[in-house]
């Protein structure tokens, strides 16, 4: 049978939500991630666990008895199936021979062992032992060349081991499946891990269905799933339960130690609490790994539920907080490996509470992402006259809250008000310019706030903020209305520029009506100290609150100058209250420009919107990409249909597409992968067309 | 075959280091053999008894040599290292010889005697003409001893020697018992280290028979590197292509841990346990019949057997000797039925099946 993998959307990190299609007749399907159940003679017994795990998605079996077409027809005739064995590489080619008819025809996906050695002595031995085995490999390659297949992947803790596999992966185009047997076996050489799966992101092509199976426990399932894995083999389990453990997913505990059973599944309900203290008793095992299945089930779905609908990386971290080693690799992946998941998180989630937890969050990639984009594309005002730093508050966005409406209330005494740059002191984002406060994750994030900041975050602080006033000329005077941790980021930053820093005197807190005072004095002392070299006049459309936004969050999204290139006429944003939108219309032509959306905060331009960005002729960027051919027709575009594209695209960003020879452009899309995807694969989904010509 | 892989060079290391720490044997150690015993047997069409002695040589060559021997035998620790003169391995025979002699003599059983030297018995650099030839006369007047077998590694049996065994003997039936392991040449170089091919098995084995000597081959079961699933399919499948050979016996030896062997070094980090016994009972069901027992002698008594350095279940008392009851039925009496008596049913059968995929 032949099957393959759909990516359907791209989260935060490496995770991925797709789907494995094992007919297209039959729509026999399932998603990813997902767990993969062992049928063993010992569960199948057990009618709890029949009842259980009968609607489960995927299930493994090792041995032949298993493979009798009338069990799978019948029982199972929805459900995927994983073929492996334990045994040897000539024991699962007889099986294959013995049953092909089963293969070709069936929803059963074989994955090629690679079982012995079961360790390794040394680096050459492995390699040694990799090389041999894979000699063996091709053999099973030129015999059954019509199927697809996985394969299984030991690189004995040698990560640079995994470069003898890339070529023979590249030169076989039906491995469909990576199933990594042993990378994950020890956690404490997380940087093996790091490099062993950022190779096959980048060497790879990204349809390639990452499966893990070794000593794997559900604990590490959050972060697995992060670094790309679609599947987790769930076998080690039954190995636990041998050993008497009980999962709680925080902890494994020996059962001996379970005074109170945390679970309500049909095992623990059962009999197992009867049976905790009796030392030798196969009926406690058996209902040992069903509690563990069960419970790593339940967390898989949990998992899925928080990947399509909550914000993912938030549970990452809570759910790596007391394991040092996967602490590890996610500070190591943040740091280290930023550049390559940058173009793998999609800049924007939707309708999401983003928690910061602590430090784990400082450095998640889509934090990163707006510190660095936001700098990279800001452009001071011409007409800037005055910066005033503020606190963040709790309420998003900003101007909502009570304090920055008391904030609003003395700035805007001011007729020259629009002259003010506002900046937003805020960890772990940094310093956020005011136009921007709508977009994502400044529209979405939320943290502890006590006063006090740790030296990291005001490190944070300190340099965003020192890179965006170094745009500044240094005779703009800085008005700093701030107090405890938020004016130690003002002072630290002082110390970096030659600008003149003000501090407003603040009366128990910035909202008191004596701190509020001291603002305005300061503002009108300070007002007009500095005359810009281009004014501008206070009637322009241009310094109007929702044009100054929408200009920022343009050059945000699509470059430097790319707001002024679109909004060049008055603008008549029409704000559609249902939808939750504001439409950007054109005043002189009443040309509709695009809309944008509270949600998201981002703009999606019109065809219209995007000419006015790009013009001819069309150079590659990260705005655009060129169709293979005139004109796009559906709803996706797909891989095959892409003829050039760039190498800074990022998931959930708007792109302009083009006809092949870039003579206009005939489509607005939104990505569904990065450009790292595109680069890796030759299947797939590529972006949502959103509007065509 | 090449000594320069990782294996051999870790082997060799282990061996030297061993070796190293090994006290000199005084000469009343060297006068007396190993050890000796005579105990309940299968011989090839009865059951009877066995009288072994083991004598104390120099050492196997191949685990003095370049490679370090093979990865699982530590039996060079009992070996002399420096030569043995002829007279003292002589004293060492006549020593158990002369011991047993009466009570087999007037023993109604039948015997067949071992002759073991941990090493090869047709290397002269061990055993020299002159006291094989020396031992084969004091047996061959012993009637109640119908069989005999030695070992030896397959480069010692040249023709000469196998026809002056032969001539030597008269009408006992003689076996020479070879370490083949597994038929799998890549699982017998690589991981136990023993440096020769199956086809060189193959010659020597059609040599035996061209001079009516019958050939038993040892098997490994579950060599280091392999888990128990593939124990099971290797020696099933080894079992299966020997019988087509048409090898006399077959011994089936799973592997114990023995001190200063490198097998000792993956099992103190865990890296190897020994076998079930519920993986070496699977695997004779699969591939042995009782018809296939008509042709070939099945043998298996392995050492250490219920302990944890050897064959073991869960190592409960019970359970232990109700598999070594087992074993002992079905090779005394070569009938397959034996396998599926059930003396004890122990919980850790569950705990074997789950455990399995991890071994």
């Amino acid at each position: 049978m032949s099957f393959f993998f759909e990516l359907l959307s791209s989260k935060i990190g490496f995770s991925r939500i797709g789907r494995i299609s094992l007919s297209k007749e039959r729509k026999i399907y399932f998603n990813t991630p997902n767990i993969i159940i062992p049928i063993k003679n010992t569960l199948m017994k057990q009618i709890n666990f029949i009842q259980e795990f009968e609607r489960h998605d995927l299930f493994q079996i090792s041995k032949e008895i298993f493979l009798k077409i009338g069990f799978l027809r019948e029982k199972f005739k929805d459900t995927g199936f994983i073929f492996s064995n334990i045994g040897t590489l000539d024991k699962f080619k007889e099986l294959l021979d013995q049953n092909l008819d089963v293969f070709l025809k069936d929803n059963i996906i074989p994955i090629i062992p690679f079982n012995i050695p079961t360790t390794s002595l040394s680096k050459d031995f492995a390699e040694c032992e990799i090389k041999n085995h894979l000699i063996k490999v091709e053999k099973v390659f030129c015999k059954y060349p019509d199927f697809n297949y996985g394969l299984s992947i030991k690189i004995f803790e040698y990560s640079e081991l995994l470069d003898i596999y890339i070529s023979f992966i590249k030169k076989h185009k039906n491995i469909k499946i990576l199933n990594l047997v042993d990378v994950f076996d020890n956690l404490s050489n997380y940087r093996g891990i790091l490099n062993t799966i950022i190779k096959i992101k980048k060497e790879l092509d990204n349809n390639l269905v990452i499966m893990v199976s070794g000593r794997i426990i559900p604990k590490m399932y959050p972060l697995m799933i992060y670094l790309g894995v679609d599947l987790i083999d769930t076998s080690y389990l039954l190995y636990l339960s041998a050993e008497n453990f009980y999962d709680t997913i925080e902890y494994l505990l020996p059962i001996y130690k379970i005074k109170y059973l945390p679970c309500s599944c049909v095992a623990c309900k059962g009999e197992l609490e009867n049976l905790i203290d009796k030392k030798y008793s196969s009926k406690k095992i058996d209902l040992l790994c069903l509690h563990n299945l069960i419970s790593a089930n339940n967390y898989m779905n949990k998992i899925k539920q928080y990947l399509n609908y909550e914000d993912f990386r938030a549970f990452i971290e809570k759910s790596t907080l007391d394991d040092t080693n996967l602490i590890s690799i996610l500070k190591v992946l943040d740091r280290d490996y930023f550049d390559l998941i940058r173009y793998e998180t999609p800049i924007v989630q939707k309708n999401k509470e983003v928690r910061c937890l602590g430090p784990s969050s400082y450095y998640r990639p889509d934090f990163q992402e707006f510190r660095e984009r936001m700098v990279k594309n800001f452009k001071p005002e011409s007409w800037t006259s005055l910066i005033i730093l503020l606190p963040c508050s709790a309420k998003k966005p900003y101007s909502l809250s009570k304090s920055h409406k008391l904030f609003h209330s003395i700035l805007r005494k001011f007729s020259d008000f629009p002259n003010f740059q506002e900046i937003v002191l805020t960890s772990p984002l940094g310093a956020v310019p005011r136009q921007l406060e709508n977009i994502y994750p400044v529209n979405s994030y939320d943290i502890s706030v006590t006063g006090d900041w740790n030296t990291e975050e005001i490190k944070i602080s300190a340099d965003t903020l020192i890179k965006i006033l170094e745009k500044y000329d240094k005779n703009i005077p800085i008005l700093c209305h701030l107090e405890k941790g938020y004016k130690k980021i003002a002072q630290r930053a002082e110390l970096s520029l030659p600008h003149k820093f003000v501090f407003s005197e603040i009366y128990g807190k910035p909202t008191s009506k004596e701190s509020l005072e001291s603002l305005e004095q300061l503002i009108i002392k300070y007002k007009n100290k500095f005359t810009p070299k281009e004014g501008i006049y206070q009637e322009s459309y241009i310094t109007k609150t929702w044009i100054r936004k929408f200009i920022k969050i343009l050059d945000y999204q699509f470059g430097l100058d790319s707001g002024i290139k679109v909004i060049s006429n008055q603008l008549r944003p029409i704000k559609i209250e249902s939808d939750g939108k504001i439409n950007l219309i054109d005043l002189e032509n009443n040309e509709k420009l695009g809309y944008f959306s509270f949600s998201t905060g981002q703009i999606c331009l019109s065809i219209i919107g995007f000419s006015r960005l790009i013009k001819r002729p069309f150079s590659i960027s990260s705005n655009l990409i060129v169709f293979d051919g005139i004109k796009v027709i559906g709803n996706t575009l797909f891989r095959k249909g892409l003829f050039e594209f760039g190498f800074e695209l990022i998931p959930n960003s708007y792109v302009a597409i083009t006809d092949i020879e870039k003579k206009e452009i005939i489509g607005i899309g939104r990505l569904i992968v990065g450009s790292n995807f595109m680069q890796n694969s030759k299947s797939g989904r590529i972006a949502k067309i959103i509007q065509k010509r | 075959m090449i000594s320069n892989r990782p294996l051999a060079i870790k082997n060799k290391i282990i061996r030297q280091d061993t070796l190293k720490r090994k006290k000199p044997l005084d000469i009343d150690q060297l006068k007396q053999p190993v050890s000796f015993w005579i105990k309940e047997d299968r011989l090839l069409n009865e059951i009877g008894k066995e009288f072994t002695i083991i004598l104390r040589t120099k050492g196997c060559s191949w685990a003095l040599g370049e490679n370090g021997g093979c990865t699982m035998c530590g039996y060079i620790n009992d070996a002399n290292i420096e030569p043995v003169s002829p007279s003292l391995i002589k004293s060492q025979f006549d020593f158990a010889f002369d011991n047993k002699i009466d009570k087999i003599k007037n023993d109604k059983e039948k015997y067949i005697l071992k002759i073991f030297n941990s090493g090869s018995f047709f290397d002269d650099n061990e055993i020299p003409k002159s006291i094989r030839e020396y031992i084969f006369e004091r047996t061959l007047d012993i009637k109640n001893i119908n069989e005999i077998v030695v070992e030896s590694r397959i480069e010692f049996l040249n023709s000469e020697k196998l026809i002056e065994m032969r001539n030597e003997l008269g009408n006992k039936y003689v076996e020479i018992a070879i370490g083949i392991e597994t038929v799998d040449d890549y699982i017998r170089n690589h991981y136990i280290n023993k440096g020769f091919l199956l086809d060189d098995f193959k010659k020597v084995l059609n040599r035996c028979k061209e001079h009516n000597l019958g050939v038993k081959a040892y098997l490994l079961f579950k060599p280091p590197f392999i888990n128990e699933q593939i124990a099971i399919e290797d020696c099933s499948n080894s079992i299966r292509s020997l019988i087509k050979l048409g090898v006399n016996s077959i011994s089936i030896n799973p592997l114990n841990i023995q001190k200063g062997t490198f097998v000792e070094y993956l099992w103190y980090q865990k890296r190897y346990r020994p076998p079930w016994f519920y993986s070496l009972f699977k695997c004779l069901r699969n591939s042995i019949n009782q018809h296939d027992l008509k042709k070939v002698r099945i043998l298996s008594d392995p050492s250490g057997a219920g302990t944890k350095r050897g064959i073991h279940n869960c190592l409960k008392r019970e359970c232990e000797n109700s598999a070594r009851t087992i074993l002992k039925n079905f090779v005394l009496n070569q009938d397959i039925r034996k396998l599926d008596e059930q003396i004890y049913t122990c919980e850790c059968k569950k705990i074997y099946q789950l455990k399995k995929w991890f071994n």
